[in-house]
């Protein structure tokens, strides 16, 4: 059985599925800030590093009552994740305050459990070595360490823009575990063009990511499994909604119903 | 041994190992040393600084953050202080660093020796290039693909101190709507001022794509729609296909690619129903041309709309209190002026000129280099119309085309005709940073530095709603032998005997800041907003230009120009027609996805990864149609077709996509890449071959929206 802690400080993520238009500057934001390496062919979806991925929903309906969304999908980093107690090394950990899940390169033997247990695929394998065209490794960033074949990774919200904001607040003396709205947001959502996505802690009532979490049209994707995930989505559509459900049209859902009993 | 003594030996042995950190030490070591091999690269230690500088990649003219770590550009981040960025970024954009070493770089001069390029130096390329432009004389064109720098200003000065008048833009949505402006009369250049709308009609422009500052028009949809607050601008989309804007807009309206101008002036007819006027010079004869061309049947059968649902737009329109129209091409090029006309006369209907959220005439840039050829000569020329007739043999092919920040091998329509016209240029000159297909075919290519290695200026890009300027200096030197393009053109000029008046660029773009002081303006900054100074939202304290752009700022000004002379005698030229079909019955609508490059750059490494495998997978990519539209053709999800029109063809499989309307076949433009590297290679083919330039309706200029192609 798993057992959840809470944190004083919950980082989290709102992002409005009716104004994520799909660009993809937050993938390729993504990329960038975290040294993921290029790839010349990505046919093959389960070989390619997309830590951030955006999805492409469609009502089903047909021209010209179609519908369309896109669904940015960044690690949830759920509150009561699956991929934590399945690891049997201790290499991803929900164990510091902020409930970012971790993932430690250097722990991880690659045996892809935690990948199997994910309900949401935000991890990756490295099936191969990072590769760099020819002189791009000079414009890797200090954020992020580079991954060798073997290892799992995903997304940790930029982690290190936490810790510097973190850093920030103690030299210019404001409180480090009270940090201001803006302080701190990973780099997706600094890029987003149209502002889809906004973050910050769940736990403060003053934070905007705090109210929209209890708004209406506000939804965890896939929810009934139990997961209690840091991201929400929200959407003025019902059809979207539903879909964040895996909802098949005829009121099932496909797999099992009910959960949050794993681990 | 005793049994107790072995018992002693295996317990003792046990224990021992348990208690000694050397089997722990040797595990963990192994897991580091099995992930530290010295193949994979190590990131640097170290602070990092955020240094400012600008993307020109895309037409959205952000002003960006590059992050740099020893001095070495790593991420490049939107800059929240810079007017048309807001801090966000487009997809390409977020990539410039990287592309300081993509594989595609030019690493130096290169010159054509048979059927290669050979490697030669500056002063060996310089006096090449010198050679070959004494023995051209004024026999010489130019085309740029950059309207806001002073780059292009150098290039038509040349050109024109050598005697010829060829001096060319590639196609693009500002051309277009920089000669529509003219036409109706209007002074400058126009700009919109969305971000003080309340409602925005976009039609066929892919406001949050390809047209103009697309990354500001993104930040004013966000900042009007904040998550579960109020909502304070509407957005409706009219487009052939349910594309990422539309798919966020509070309406979408699904019309034909070609046909935005009977769609606008469709709307304007319910508008002068209901008793709209401009009260300006040419109303009469527009509000005759649009009763008689523009009836709601002619223009149903041009659209393929209902009357009712054009009315409803307009009555939108009519309702809302600050509307805007934004007309153009849905794919960034090829409209023509009709469209942009038309939502220019939709606008002064609505009376929105110099209006808050509406349309103001802004000044064009000051002239500093010597000779330099007006904004206005440039746009009467059309590189389309040039190039069809030296591929026709009806014009002579120039002794030398300087080709600028253009790659017009790959971005021409009927690329296959265009490519043979420029194979007929004596001597064709690529200044450009990659080797992109252009450059592979030119006998003599020039390595230009990125933004981020050079001194560059931007003159308010196509959309914005006020003057600004920005300027980026070097954030480090050229990582390989790369010139400016503009001080390589300055020293051949003056080798020349042609004086243009500056030694270097940076001068040059030192001139132009000296000359926009006259118009006044501020720095722009989180307390100085443009739009809010509009509408007389806060007084910034006034700055010099100089001391602006040096700050990394964006250099605003409010400066218009007088407007009176605009008239709508030629807002609605020709009639509604509907599209001609016979042979070729389907309508093609290219699709402009920033992510998967521009008419500048290809797919940047990083941006593979966002191509869905239902857009491009194994080689090839997709051409999306609805499920009607492919079981009349007898096709399907998955299968392979030739889409052809009359000047070529293009291999694609079929996505069934409903979002596309009925009778059109939607193709993403941006693949095909025949130049640049594995990264943009071996993916699909090149959309625009199949894209076929016909005459606009009277205007008589070349115009490729709405090519109409068939399934082979």
């Amino acid at each position: 059985m798993s057992v959840q802690r809470e944190f004083h400080t919950k980082w989290g993520m709102v992002i409005d599925l009716d104004k994520c238009t799909g660009c993809g500057a937050c993938m390729v934001a993504c990329q960038v800030e975290n040294n993921i390496a290029p790839t010349p062919d990505a046919s093959d979806m389960t070989r390619v590093l997309t830590w951030m991925l955006v999805y492409k929903l469609e009502n089903k309906q047909k021209f010209p009552n179609y519908d369309v969304a896109y669904l940015p999908r960044p690690c949830m980093q759920c509150e009561n994740p699956s991929c934590v107690p399945v690891c049997p090394v201790v290499a991803t950990t929900k164990d510091e305050e902020g409930g970012i899940v971790s993932q430690i390169y250097p722990r991880c033997i690659g045996c892809r459990y935690c990948m199997a247990a994910c309900p949401y695929h935000v991890r990756y394998f490295n099936w191969f070595d990072p590769q760099w065209p020819a002189g791009m490794e000079k414009t890797l960033t200090p954020f992020s360490s580079t991954r060798p074949r073997g290892v799992v990774e995903k997304c940790h919200f930029c982690h290190h823009r936490f810790m510097a904001a973190k850093e920030k607040a103690r030299a210019t003396g404001g409180e480090p575990m009270k940090l201001a709205e803006d302080a701190y947001i990973p780099a997706c959502v600094e890029a987003c063009p149209t502002g889809a996505l906004i973050f910050g802690n769940l736990k403060d009532p003053t934070h905007q990511v705090a109210k929209l979490s209890h708004s209406k049209n506000a939804k965890r994707l896939l929810e009934r499994l139990g997961g209690k995930p840091q991201v929400y989505y929200m959407s003025k559509r019902q059809w979207v909604l539903d879909m964040l459900d895996n909802d098949l049209g005829d009121g099932s859902h496909g797999g099992v119903t009910g959960g949050g009993n794993h681990g | 041994m005793g049994r107790r003594a072995f018992i002693g030996l295996v317990v003792g042995g046990t224990a021992g190992t348990l208690l000694t950190p050397i089997p722990w030490k040797l595990t963990d070591d192994a897991s580091i040393w099995s992930q530290n091999w010295p193949w994979i690269p190590r990131v640097p230690n170290g602070d990092f600084e955020l240094k400012p500088s600008l993307s020109k990649l895309d037409n959205s003219g952000v002003g960006v953050n590059v992050v740099t770590v020893k001095g070495r550009p790593c991420a490049v981040y939107g800059n929240p202080e810079h007017p048309l960025s807001r801090g966000g970024i487009s997809s390409l954009a977020v990539n410039e660093a990287e592309l300081l070493y993509s594989p595609s770089r030019v690493q130096s001069p290169l010159k054509r020796e048979g059927d290669s390029l050979i490697p030669i130096s500056w002063d060996d390329a310089k006096a090449l290039l010198a050679e070959k432009l004494k023995a051209a004389g004024s026999d010489v064109a130019c085309v740029s693909g950059d309207d806001t720098g002073s780059g292009t200003d150098v290039f038509s000065a040349f050109v024109a101190a050598a005697g010829s008048k060829l001096c060319f833009y590639m196609p693009a949505e500002q051309v277009d709507a920089g000669r529509a402006w003219q036409r109706l009369g209007g002074q400058g250049m126009v700009g919109y001022d969305i971000e003080n709308a309340d409602m925005v009609l976009a039609i066929g422009a892919d406001i949050f794509e390809s047209w103009g500052t697309h990354v500001r028009n993104a930040q004013a949809f966000n900042k009007a729609n904040p998550m579960g607050g109020e909502q304070a601008m509407r957005v409706v989309y009219a487009s052939p296909i349910k594309n990422r804007g539309a798919a966020v807009a509070d309406a979408w309206v699904p019309v034909l690619p070609g046909s935005e101008a009977a769609l606008a002036l469709g709307i304007a007819y319910h508008l002068i129903q209901g008793g709209a006027t401009s009260g300006g010079p040419g109303f009469e004869a527009f509000r005759s041309a649009v009763r008689s061309g523009y009836s709601p049947e002619k223009v149903q059968q041009a659209t393929g709309l209902t009357p009712e649902q054009v009315a409803d737009l307009a009555k939108r329109l009519a309702s809302a209190k600050r509307p805007l129209v934004i007309a153009g091409s849905s794919f960034g090029q090829g409209g023509g002026q009709n469209a942009v006309a038309a939502g220019l006369a939709l606008n002064l209907l609505l009376g929105r000129l110099n209006k808050a959220g509406g349309i103001y005439a802004l000044p064009e840039a000051p002239a500093v280099v010597q000779g330099s050829m007006p904004r206005r000569q440039i746009l009467a020329n059309d590189f389309v119309d040039y190039m069809l007739k030296v591929g026709a043999e009806q014009t002579k092919a120039p002794a030398v085309l300087l080709a600028y920040e253009a790659n017009p091998a790959y971005a021409l329509p009927q690329t296959e005709l265009m490519a043979q016209a420029l194979d007929k240029v004596g001597f064709l000159v690529s200044f450009s940073s990659f080797m992109d297909e252009t450059a592979a075919m030119a006998d003599l290519v020039l390595p230009t530095p990125l933004v981020m290695e050079r001194t560059e200026d931007m003159y308010t890009p196509y959309g914005s709603g006020w003057v600004n300027y920005t300027v980026a200096t070097p954030v480090i030197a050229p990582v390989f032998d790369a010139v400016p393009a503009a001080d390589v053109l300055l020293q051949v000029a003056s080798g020349l005997g042609h004086n243009l008046g500056f030694e270097s660029f940076e001068d040059v773009v030192k001139a132009k800041a000296e000359a926009l002081n006259a118009m006044g303006g501020f720095a722009a900054g989180a307390k100085a907003e443009p739009w809010k100074v509009r509408v007389g939202g806060g007084a910034p304290s006034s700055s010099g230009v100089s001391d602006a752009v040096q700050a990394g700022k964006a250099w605003v000004s409010m400066a218009t120009v007088n407007a009176s002379g605009l008239s709508l005698a030629k807002a609605a030229a020709g009639q509604a027609a509907a599209p001609a079909g016979g042979e070729f019955p389907l309508v093609l609508a290219p699709l402009f996805e920033l992510n998967v490059g521009s008419s500048k750059v290809a797919i940047p490494p990083h941006n593979v990864s966002t191509i869905r495998d239902t857009e491009a997978a194994n080689g090839h990519f997709f051409v999306r149609m609805n499920s009607a539209t492919a079981s009349k053709y007898g096709t399907g999800q998955g299968k392979q077709v030739t889409i052809a029109s009359k000047t070529g063809s293009i291999k694609a499989r079929v996505s069934i996509d409903e979002g596309v309307m009925d009778g059109v076949v939607a193709a993403p433009l941006g693949f095909g890449h025949t130049a640049w590297d594995k990264f943009a290679q071996n993916k699909g083919d090149n959309v625009s071959k199949v894209l076929t330039v016909a005459s606009e309706p009277g205007v008589a200029a070349p115009f490729w929206a709405g090519s109409m192609v068939k399934i082979a």
